[in-house]
């Protein structure tokens, strides 16, 4: 996946849009106050200066999918694993709730159910059949929408065909107003995805751990911090 | 001795492993995934599923949207890849319309007030009763219609025109009710241009925006389209365009500008005009606007150090801003939200929309463009409200018991009013009936006689035609994509049940028996127009499923006509703001704001909003007062503090956000909280805004001068945690950039 920071506007569509696809449990508000609400993908908000000269960045912040994912090798149950296309999955149902996982997860995109989750009636009616609903006990995490690149392949070998650039869309991705999030193959080199990773602004978060993060950053633009010395 | 084929497998003891052995060199992948020997769960899935393309409404607005539907259930909402004003995009707001239709607190039948009037005990009854009985109230009382008020939200499409014909037809009142209303930028385009419909302002295609207070990326017009708008205007096509925004208060359009400038409340009008006698004066406008408006802004203009003295913003930065905006065409200068909404707003509005046609960007790629009226005529296109001092001046008729009875759908004026208006007090006390056709018991249908429940969006037919549009002629469509699931009624259908029933008095009888079959009339008129983006159908039935299918109708063709020259000849009004609650008494300016994902509070009952973060504080479910961090150390105040917010007119609580970004002598609380009815997930979270604006409003076109109050903060001693996403992670520290200036410093990373 790309993130263009230089084009997302903090709108939080995504974040909605995964809580939906993904049956992510209500986020009460006491889950805040204990630090445990539930947001596979979310919006870091990072504060640079103070007023007049006061910057916002916003930061979508989900799984990185690290090819050395450092949250794999510790999983007892092997929960959690690689897949053959390079995602960083988790079986819900091997899960023993270690939370090594999540303890060696330097970027916070792993979660614990410290409650089974509730949507009181009638509200399970909207719950996406085609993503099991965690129970209480066991870590979760954004597989890119597993089920969506599924369903994409078998439709697309129902057709008789390759799946295409762009053919596969996470929930996140489809939703952005923007367009700053990019979803892709990497490893096919005329992907858009593939061209993004090449783009001169370029970063991955936490690179120097060396995990090898799939998440490709490109750095907010900003034309008046060097131009007229608005900032440290 | 020769090895048979039964002695090998013997040997090796399993076929499979045999071939495993033999196969020797290499393994195949799969024996290095652990795989669960089940099949996995999203491989599980029984069922068919289906999209169907229909409308929802959120407060943000209306989008045109797919809905996958799973076995008659509605699963997710998605954007509406056909449609222009939706381009396959959609907001959280938009999303969290499924929550609407499955909300454990719906009302599932008709309900009937039994115990005192706002005491909230009703009774259920039949949808037979309940109709009776309305049509009995309501013939009690169509003797004197002016005495009937119908209160609705912004209406427009099919909905909009019969309501009007119905209104129209039994000369009851009318209302259109909207906590933050657009009356200042409406009248402006009216006045200037003789505009009905709003227009569309060419992010994308622009190299330079310049916003008033106008905050497009989260609350103003159609954040959805402004977004997309925005992506684009960020892109590579075209290089890219340099936002900047001017107003008090740091907004997430303020946060994603490349310039925030910060300007005193109410004084934008004055800044623009200044920017506007500088281009004047370096003659960088466009001749024909510089002709057009060079009077009016000789008139208008102030000294530079007048200027500088009243909007705080040095001379040499509004130089700089008008000659960068000149320059850099085409370009587009935005006015709205906090700017309008002042006592001054229709100047501010007049100044800053001037710019334009100075510049000469009106009805040019990348400057204002003019949105046609819908392509069937008496179809309403334009959502406009009525100001806040029509409202005072109904309340005042409630308390004259001038007002029999109140009709009221899916508005909420009990809450959404300024709280020294009186509103719901007004209403409960002294008119004889009232009934609401909502699905929630909100403040203003916990106060109703007879409750009847609308029909929610995914269940209803309808029709909008965008505004703002896309600059062409274009109609979304709505169709029913799941069964009822609570005994709703929709009330476009209810009124025109209603027709058979006070028939005697009707002048023109409204000629459909439901709002589909309405939709259907229209669609009709559009099939014979044969243009546009479904066309060449010899059968309606066939084009009607193929508008349904895609969701709308547009034409790319049918554009406005060209602009007039502005006209400038109506008095913009005072150019200076005047505030409620003097400086002395009360030293903060109060900038209120709708909450970026509940807005005035009309979606706050849906748990996924309650639960996305206010982009700018990342606070969730509650009420907080944003204070700049000198003036809360001045008022030995931190984060989490319980203060009184309290004008002259009321008090709220609200916990202490100190936001590095607020400008000192301002604090900001956001709308929508604070609901004493509106179900679990909205009650007693937070405290309503409203109760502390005072009811001022826009000397010339009567619009809420929601920006115009004057407050204190009194600590009350408690302290309580901020619910927020901040802190709830270790920030992360972001790279610098040579090339691209991302900095690290000044507290970068104090996530």
């Amino acid at each position: 996946m790309a993130v263009d920071a230089d084009k997302c506007t903090g709108c939080q569509a995504c974040v909605v849009a995964c809580q939906s696809e993904n049956n992510i449990p209500i986020n009460e508000p006491d889950h805040f106050l204990q630090r445990r609400a539930i947001q596979w993908i979310r919006i870091e908000r990072y504060w640079e200066g103070e007023f007049p000269d006061v910057k916002a960045r916003f930061v979508p912040m989900l799984c990185q999918h690290c090819e050395n994912a450092p949250c794999e090798s510790v999983c007892p149950v092997f929960a959690t694993y690689h897949n053959n296309e390079g995602l960083n999955v988790q079986v819900y149902n091997r899960c023993i709730g270690t939370r090594f996982c999540a303890n060696n997860d330097p970027w916070n995109v792993r979660f614990f159910n410290f409650w089974e989750p509730v949507w009181p009636e009638p509200l399970r009616n909207q719950l996406n059949t085609d993503v099991t609903v965690r129970s209480r006990g066991i870590m979760e995490k954004c597989p890119f929408c597993i089920q969506r690149i599924r369903r994409t392949t078998r439709d697309a070998g129902i057709e008789g065909r390759e799946v295409e650039d762009g053919d596969v869309v996470p929930a996140c991705v489809q939703s952005c107003p923007t367009n700053a999030l990019v979803f892709g193959d990497l490893n096919d080199s005329s992907s858009q995805v593939a061209h993004l990773r090449e783009d001169g602004r370029q970063y991955r978060i936490l690179d120097h751990l060396g995990t090898e993060p799939s998440v490709h950053y490109l750095a907010k633009i900003d034309p008046y911090a060097a131009s007229e010395g608005e900032h440290a | 001795m020769a090895l048979t084929r039964r002695q090998l497998l013997k040997y090796s003891g399993l076929g499979l492993l045999g071939a495993v052995v033999f196969a020797g060199c290499r393994i195949p992948d799969r024996e290095f995934i652990a795989e669960s020997p089940v099949m996995i769960p999203e491989d599980l899935v029984y069922g068919d599923d289906h999209y169907f393309a229909t409308l929802a409404r959120p407060n943000t607005g209306v989008e045109s949207v797919l809905v996958r539907v799973m076995q008659g259930r509605a699963k997710k909402i998605e954007g509406n890849p056909d449609y222009p004003m939706s381009r396959g995009k959609h907001s959280a707001q938009a999303e969290a319309v499924l929550q609407e239709l499955y909300h454990p607190d719906r009302i599932a039948t008709p309900l009937r007030r039994v115990g005192d009037r706002g005491a909230g005990e009703f009774e259920s009854i039949s949808w037979d009763e309940a109709l009776d009985e309305l049509a009995a109230r309501l013939n009690d009382h169509l003797v004197n219609p002016d005495t009937i008020a119908l209160i609705t939200g912004p209406l427009r499409g099919t909905l909009g025109t019969v309501v009007s014909q119905f209104a129209d037809n039994y000369q009851l009142r009318r209302y259109a009710f909207e906590a933050v209303d657009q009356t200042a930028v409406r009248t402006v385009f009216n006045r200037m241009y003789g505009q009905d419909r709003l227009p569309t302002f060419d992010v994308q295609n622009a190299h330079y925006v310049l916003s008033f207070g106008a905050d497009f990326l989260s609350h103003w017009h159609a954040p959805l389209h402004y977004n997309w708008h925005y992506g684009e205007f960020r892109g590579e096509t075209g290089g890219r365009g340099k936002l900047v925004q001017i107003e008090p208060r740091f907004s997430l359009t303020a946060a994603n500008a490349d310039r925030w400038v910060y300007a005193n409340p109410g004084t934008e009008g004055v800044l623009a005009m200044a920017m506007a006698k500088v281009i004047l004066d370096s003659r960088e406008g466009n001749p024909d606007g510089m002709a057009a408006l060079r009077e009016t802004i000789e008139f208008n203009a102030l000294p530079m150090e007048t200027v500088e003295e009243i909007t705080g913003v040095k001379a040499g930065v509004i130089e700089t801003l008008a000659h960068d905006f000149a320059a850099n065409q085409p370009g587009v200068a935005i006015g709205g939200g906090l700017a309008a909404a002042q006592t001054n707003g229709l100047f501010n509005m007049t100044a800053v929309y001037m710019l334009n046609a100075l510049v000469g960007s009106v009805g040019k790629k990348g400057g204002v463009i003019f949105n046609p009226p819908a392509p069937i005529p008496n179809v309403v296109s334009s959502a406009a409200t009525n100001p806040l001092m029509d409202f005072q001046r109904l309340a005042d008729d409630f308390r004259g018991n001038r007002i029999n009875a109140v009709l009221v759908r899916g508005v909420d004026p009990a809450y959404g009013t300024p709280g020294s208006m009186q509103f719901g007090r007004a209403m409960r006390e002294n008119v004889p009936f009232i009934a609401s056709f909502s699905n929630f018991m909100d403040e203003t249908t916990l106060l109703a006689d007879l409750v009847l429940p609308d029909m929610a969006t995914l269940e209803a037919w309808g029709d909008d035609v965008p505004e703002p549009g896309p600059g062409y002629e274009a109609g979304a469509l709505q169709q029913p994509v799941v069964m009822p699931f609570v005994e709703g009624r929709a009330f476009g259908d209810v009124l025109l049940a209603l027709v058979d029933d006070l028939g005697g008095r009707t002048t023109i009888k409204l000629p459909w028996a439901n709002i589909q079959e309405a939709v259907r009339a229209e669609a009709q008129e559009l099939w014979i127009k044969n243009r546009g983006s479904v066309q060449q159908f010899s059968n309606f039935e066939e084009f009607w499923v193929a508008i349904l299918q895609r969701g709308g109708w547009w034409d790319t063709n049918a554009t406005a006509p060209a602009p007039q020259a502005p006209d400038l000849s109506a008095d913009p009004g005072k150019a200076l703001p005047a505030f409620s609650g003097g400086a002395s008494t009360y030293p903060f300016h109060l900038l209120p704001f709708p909450s970026h994902s509940m807005g005035d509070g009309s979606d706050a009952h849906l748990p996924w909003l309650q639960a996305t973060p206010d982009p700018i504080t990342t606070a969730v479910w509650s009420t907080w007062v944003e204070v700049n961090p000198r003036d809360a150390d001045a008022l030995d105040i931190r984060e989490g503090d319980v203060v009184t917010v309290e004008s002259a007119q009321g008090a709220i609580e609200a916990q202490v956000y100190v936001n590095p970004a607020t400008a000192p002598g301002t604090v900001s609380v956001p709308m929508g909280q604070g609901h004493s009815s509106f179900g679990r997930y909205a009650e007693g979270v937070g405290s309503n805004v409203m109760e502390v604006l005072d009811a001022v409003s826009d000397e010339t076109t009567g619009a809420f001068a929601w920006g115009a109050t004057r407050v204190r903060i009194e600590k009350t001693g408690r302290r309580e945690r901020v619910r927020k996403f901040e802190g709830m992670v270790v920030a992360q520290t972001l790279p610098h950039r040579t090339v691209y200036e991302i900095s690290t410093g000044n507290g970068g990373g104090a996530h």
